[in-house]
């Protein structure tokens, strides 16, 4: 995959078919999580899209309440928001004839969309299961649980396009 | 009584007690309320930079998407923003802004957005 700049402000991104598929199977599986019901969500996946808006001390717990409602609205329309983002990804996907490669073009804030949405589903995936910091240290391979050595290494392939992605405007230690 | 006070006539009635010849006392600072005093002071709270606000740390984002967002949101410089990151990954979280209760309720909501668990606290 490259993102290339076509003009200030609008990106290219080329993918090699097989690559394309798996971004598309990742958007897929996202759009059917926005779907799905917040509150039938397993707990760790549950505390994430509502979010907590305060840590520590407070001192108006009335008007707390009033911002941790309106975060979690502000959450609720973020996940339509991306599940609409994600389902017109994968209509596009469909149309094209020509996918090998297949090209985006899209704005600056459509490219920040599409890697909050591929770094939601890292999130996702390290919640569902639980990964934990020290997992993400250890070399996938030695990870005997499958289901847990398939998410580290879909968070570390994810971790790659949203690399590429951001380009050349990322901090490179 | 400050001039606010005097404007707005604050008194508050008590009962008759030895040494209150009428039942009535002018009113000292912090020994009433009274609604308007109370806008006046919520006011004075909302646009008191009183709020910081704290990215945490987590076993999955990556450094580099950090500092990104962190110069995306907050609008840091490259340097800032990754002592900020190395800050959130050495220390477990970094104080990254400080601001009214509004503006860090919005910067919560997009740090969020970006997938960063962002709190805010009252300072």
């Amino acid at each position: 995959m490259t993102c290339e700049p076509t003009e200030p402000g609008h990106w290219r991104l080329t993918f090699p078919e097989p690559e394309a598929i798996f971004i598309i199977n990742v958007l897929a599986r996202l759009a059917r999580h926005y779907q799905e019901n917040v509150s039938q969500l397993p707990p760790a996946l549950r505390a994430f899209w509502q979010g907590k808006i305060t840590s520590g001390k407070s001192t108006d717990a009335e008007e707390l309440k009033e911002s941790q409602e309106t975060l979690s609205e502000a959450r609720a329309e973020l996940r339509s928001e991306r599940l609409a983002l994600a389902e017109n990804w994968v209509r596009e996907f469909e149309l094209t004839e020509k996918r090998d490669p297949w090209k985006v073009e899209i704005s600056s804030a459509e490219r920040d969309e599409f890697v909050a949405m591929l770094n939601d589903r890292r999130m996702l995936l390290a919640l569902e299961i639980g990964i934990t910091e020290s997992n993400m240290e250890i070399d996938p391979g030695e990870i005997p649980n499958e289901k847990r050595r398939h998410a580290i290494l879909e968070i570390d392939v994810l971790g790659h396009f949203i690399l590429v992605t951001l380009g050349p405007q990322i901090y490179r230690p | 009584m400050s001039q606010v006070e005097s404007m707005l006539g604050v008194k508050i009635l008590t009962p008759i007690r030895p040494g209150i010849e009428r039942g009535v006392i002018a009113a000292t600072p912090g020994t009433e309320t009274s609604p308007d005093i109370d806008v006046e002071k919520k006011l004075k709270e909302a646009f008191a930079r009183g709020w910081s606000v704290i990215v945490w740390n987590d076993p999955v984002n990556l450094m580099d998407y950090v500092v990104y967002v962190f110069k995306t949101v907050l609008k840091m410089n490259e340097q800032e923003a990754s002592r900020h990151m190395w800050e959130v990954h050495k220390q477990g979280k970094s104080v990254v802004a400080r601001e009214t209760q509004e503006k860090s309720e919005l910067l919560v909501h997009r740090l969020r957005g970006f997938g960063l668990n962002a709190t805010m606290e009252q300072i």
